[in-house]
């Protein structure tokens, strides 16, 4: 073989050589972010059903926390009597957050001395209407917080 | 590839036929060569969309309660979710955009002439499924405007006499837009419409691997003055590498348009929310949207809807029967052409007003 | 002429017809009507159409209404204090001494066609207490004629809580009644003002009782939350009122010289510092969420700030640093976390883009390589 045609021939082969590193390249970002989608996420699932409420050993009877359910607060409840309650926490008036009070024993609203039972109902102050209701399931130690249906 | 490896497989499962047949495919070399182009563009968007949607479907949930959430889900939380979403979008409105042109092409080009009729046909049925595809899977994340939009797109069809209700009903899944037309419209968008397709499309290639490419009457006229063939290129491996590089360049667009304008999701769907301002459906049905607007109310005792509606369909009717209609009179091809520019002008400046009212859209 | 005098006997015969008709028909249907209450009952030893003299409507009225076992028949658990509380009021002293230009119980019930006080229709219905009031207290003639303004209800009608009450709909926002009383109607004294407003601001009427400010309001008999806020004419407060410059309401008595500068200063510099924090968040937030990007836990956190910011103005009632500085850096956390969510979702984008770009790359040297590859084929005949 003449030496200029072995140069062509190796031009060629440069070339086919170069084309399939590139094309590695577009098929691995092709391959990349399919193979990094079908894994799934640490969150399995849209939170938008369910949220997780926290260990139920940590709250204690006749306490309360906030827990964020997507971008709105839920407030969890633990009754005196040691049962779990959840409610929204957006006070039916002028949408403050509610909190519990243990010296009360029920929820009330800071904002315009807003009062509700244990069962979310308004019982005294500016509050209209009672706090929307949460279900609540236990998942072993961990209080999962659902919509009502 | 080894010769024994390769006897084995061709004794078990024969292509030697096949490949041969596509090594001794060419493909025509003039002045129109680029709107070849577009068919195989549009068979490779659509491919796309079948594996962006399967991806979609394994985090999809098509229940009007988990529909918009699932979307969410999938744009926020799944790694590279909001490209896969993006790129299904985009692409769905990219292969319509194809296949329009496709269609121009083919029209402009008189491809459709004998002996190419029934592929011409297969061609506007397969228009009409993509069109379906983008009606039906706009509905899928359930939100504002595509519950909107679906309740005024299906509202057109009472305007038939008689059989208006039922048609709107077997649309709906019911009497309104509901979590039930949210599943029939994923039933029909990933199972039926997919399946009708793949028989339509492989025939559409079978017919145009057995006719081989259209010439142009123009080409074909001046072969015949000059006295040689038309130029062309073998199909394996010139043809083939330059469809390789038009179809890159509109993956590299797809992938430019999901990182700067991701396709928006908009507010979940409310039936009892009143409809926002600026309602509108997807661009390619603007121009029957914005034309039906100028319909009087009634024309001659008809209802001017009915009216508009009959003039769609007769016209879809025309376009279908196109080849067997002017097929074999070069006089009256010619003549569609400026029909063809005057339809074309039609719609878009009914599409141009359409988008000129500010609407709730995307990007 | 004598015909002319019996065609006006008998119009004036008429007109009094008309106006007893009108009457026993609104009683027919009224609260007192339904129950089986007549005429005569209210009107007994006088001719029927003459009223009872004013000075003695509440005693009237009282016979029954302050009756428990009377009342008792016909709703066990109706109040029958109201003569008694009348007694109190400025309206019933006066009306004991003999004015009859104040307000009895006709004057805001109606006489005939008495509804219940929830019925909205009620001339004493929460939304229509101040129209009542303003019959007497806003007409300029009658209150001039004991020496008082006419203002007060205008003055209500400008403010929050009129706004709450009738264009809200909000049915707890106070009205005359519910500051003043209704039966025992009087004006908050100088010391009670605060207990009146803490029905339903409890956390600033505790604040400010436990404040230095209740015993010095006190010795220079200013009348506690009016001092700042006003009584009839109560405005959104304004972050700009703490300043002791220009026309700040704190300035009024404040200066650099006067004990509590330092803090005024503090106070104002926290709200300007906080609100600020959660402006800044927000206008992240939201662009991150119009460039695509869920930032639901940013936007949690800023709620969290602006609840924050709410408590902060409310714990200036303190009018002391301490727990104000505490309240406000809870605040400004929770806002630099609501930022912190908004910069990484707009982060992320930018990933995305050099993520992109990268492709881009890759793409474009594919696509350089295969037009060579293409140029380099043999050209076809």
């Amino acid at each position: 073989m003449c030496p200029s045609m072995r140069a062509v021939l190796s031009r060629r082969t440069v070339l086919d050589r170069l084309l399939g590193a590139w094309a590695a390249g577009v098929v691995g970002s092709i391959l990349y972010p399919v193979a990094r989608y079908l894994v799934p996420p640490d969150v399995p699932e849209a939170a938008t059903a369910t949220v997780s409420g926290g260990s139920a050993a940590s709250l204690a009877p006749n306490s309360g926390r906030i827990v964020p359910f997507g971008s709105a607060p839920v407030l969890l409840v633990r009754t005196p009597a040691g049962e779990l309650r959840a409610f929204s926490a957006t006070c039916t008036h002028l949408d403050c957050t509610v909190q519990y009070r243990p010296d009360l024993e029920h929820v009330w609203c800071a904002c315009h001395n807003g009062h509700y039972d244990l069962e979310g109902r308004n019982i005294a102050g500016p509050p209209p209407r009672p706090l929307t209701p949460f279900d609540i399931n236990l998942n072993g130690d961990e209080i999962v917080i659902s919509r009502r249906a | 590839m080894s010769a024994r490896l390769r006897a084995w497989v061709e004794a078990r499962v024969p292509m030697q036929a096949l490949i041969d047949a596509m090594r001794h495919k060419t493909v025509p070399l003039h002045r129109y060569s680029l709107w070849y182009y577009f068919g195989g563009m549009t068979l490779f968007l659509f491919g796309i969309q079948v594996g962006t949607g399967a991806l979609l479907l394994l985090y999809y949930r098509p229940s009007a309660s988990e529909a918009y959430e699932s979307v969410q889900f999938i744009m926020a939380r799944v790694p590279f979710g909001w490209l896969v979403r993006s790129i299904h979008a985009w692409a769905a409105n990219l292969m319509v955009g194809c296949a329009l042109l496709h269609l121009v092409s083919v029209v402009f080009l008189q491809a459709y002439r004998p002996p190419r009729e029934i592929t011409w046909v297969s061609g506007v049925l397969l228009l009409t499924l993509t069109l379906a595809f983008g009606f039906s899977g706009y509905l899928l994340p359930w939100n504002e405007l595509a519950f909107f939009a679906t309740r005024v797109g299906t509202d057109l069809a009472e305007a038939v006499p008689a059989a208006g209700d039922f048609i709107v009903r077997f649309m709906r899944g019911g009497d309104d837009v509901t979590g039930a037309t949210l599943t029939r419209m994923f039933g029909v968008h990933v199972a039926i419409l997919p399946a009708i397709t793949t028989v339509l499309v492989a025939l559409h290639l079978l017919l145009v691997q057995a006719h081989g490419m259209s010439l142009p009457p123009s080409i074909e006229r001046m072969a015949r003055e000059q006295g040689r063939r038309v130029r062309s290129i073998p199909f394996l491996p010139h043809f083939v590498l330059r469809d390789l590089f038009a179809w890159t360049i509109v993956l590299a667009l797809l992938a430019a348009l999901s990182a700067f304008y991701p396709w928006q999701l908009g507010t979940k769907a409310d039936p009892f929310a009143p409809a926002p301002a600026g309602i509108r459906p997807e661009w390619y049905f603007l121009w029957m949207f914005e034309s039906l607007k100028y319909m009087p109310a009634t024309i001659a005792g008809i209802s001017g809807e009915l009216v508009a509606l009959i003039g769609f369909v007769l016209c879809g009717i025309l376009v279908l029967l196109l080849p067997f209609l002017v097929g074999h009179r070069e006089h009256a091809r010619r003549r569609v052409r400026w029909v063809a520019m005057f339809v074309i002008a039609f719609v878009a400046v009914m599409t141009m007003i359409a988008l000129r009212i500010p609407g709730e859209g995307q990007p | 002429m004598l015909s002319g005098i019996v065609v006006l006997c008998s119009v004036a015969a008429m007109s009094a017809q008309t106006s007893r008709q009108a009457a026993e028909d609104a009683v027919r249907s009224d609260v007192h009507g339904s129950s089986g209450i007549t005429c005569a009952d209210c009107h007994a030893g006088q001719r029927t159409e003459t009223a009872p003299p004013r000075t003695d409507v509440a005693r009237l009225c009282a016979r029954c209404h302050s009756d428990p076992a009377y009342m008792r028949r016909f709703d066990p658990q109706v109040r029958v204090d109201q003569f008694a509380q009348y007694l109190t009021s400025v309206h019933g002293e006066q009306m004991r001494k003999g004015e009859t230009r104040v307000a009895t119980c006709s004057d805001c019930h109606g006489a005939h066609g008495i509804t219940r006080v929830r019925d909205s229709r009620s001339p004493v219905a929460p939304a229509n207490v101040a129209q009542t009031c303003a019959r007497c207290h806003g007409d300029a003639k009658r209150m001039g004629a004991f020496g008082r303004n006419e203002t007060p209800v205008a003055d209500w009608s400008a403010s929050v809580h009129a706004t709450a009450l009738l264009k809200r709909g909000d049915a707890s926002a106070p009205t005359c009644s519910t500051c003043h009383g209704s039966h025992g109607a009087r004006p908050p004294g100088v010391t009670e003002i605060a207990n009146v407003c803490s029905q339903c601001h409890v956390r600033e009427a505790d604040l400010f009782r436990a404040s230095p400010k209740k015993s010095i309001f006190e010795s220079i008999g200013q009348a506690e939350c009016l001092v700042c806020h006003g009584n009839h004419k109560i405005e959104r407060p304004s972050d700009a009122w703490i300043s002791i410059k220009g026309d700040a309401v704190c300035a009024v008595c404040h200066d650099e010289q006067v004990k509590g500068a330092s803090t005024i200063i503090a106070v104002h510099q926290g709200l300007e510092g906080l609100s600020n924090a959660v402006a800044s968040a927000d206008r992240t937030l939201t662009r991150a969420e119009r460039a695509g990007m869920l930032v639901e836990d940013g936007r949690f956190s800023l709620r969290e700030a602006r609840d924050h910011l709410i408590d902060a103005r409310v714990t200036v009632h303190a009018f002391a640093e301490a727990p104000f500085t505490a309240v406000v850096s809870e605040g400004v956390a929770a806002a630099k976390r609501a930022e912190q969510t908004g910069d990484q979702a707009l982060r992320e984008l930018q990933y995305r883009r050099r993520g992109l770009t990268i492709a881009l790359v890759v793409i474009v040297g594919f696509l350089a390589a295969l037009w060579l590859k293409i140029r380099s084929l043999p050209t076809p005949d």
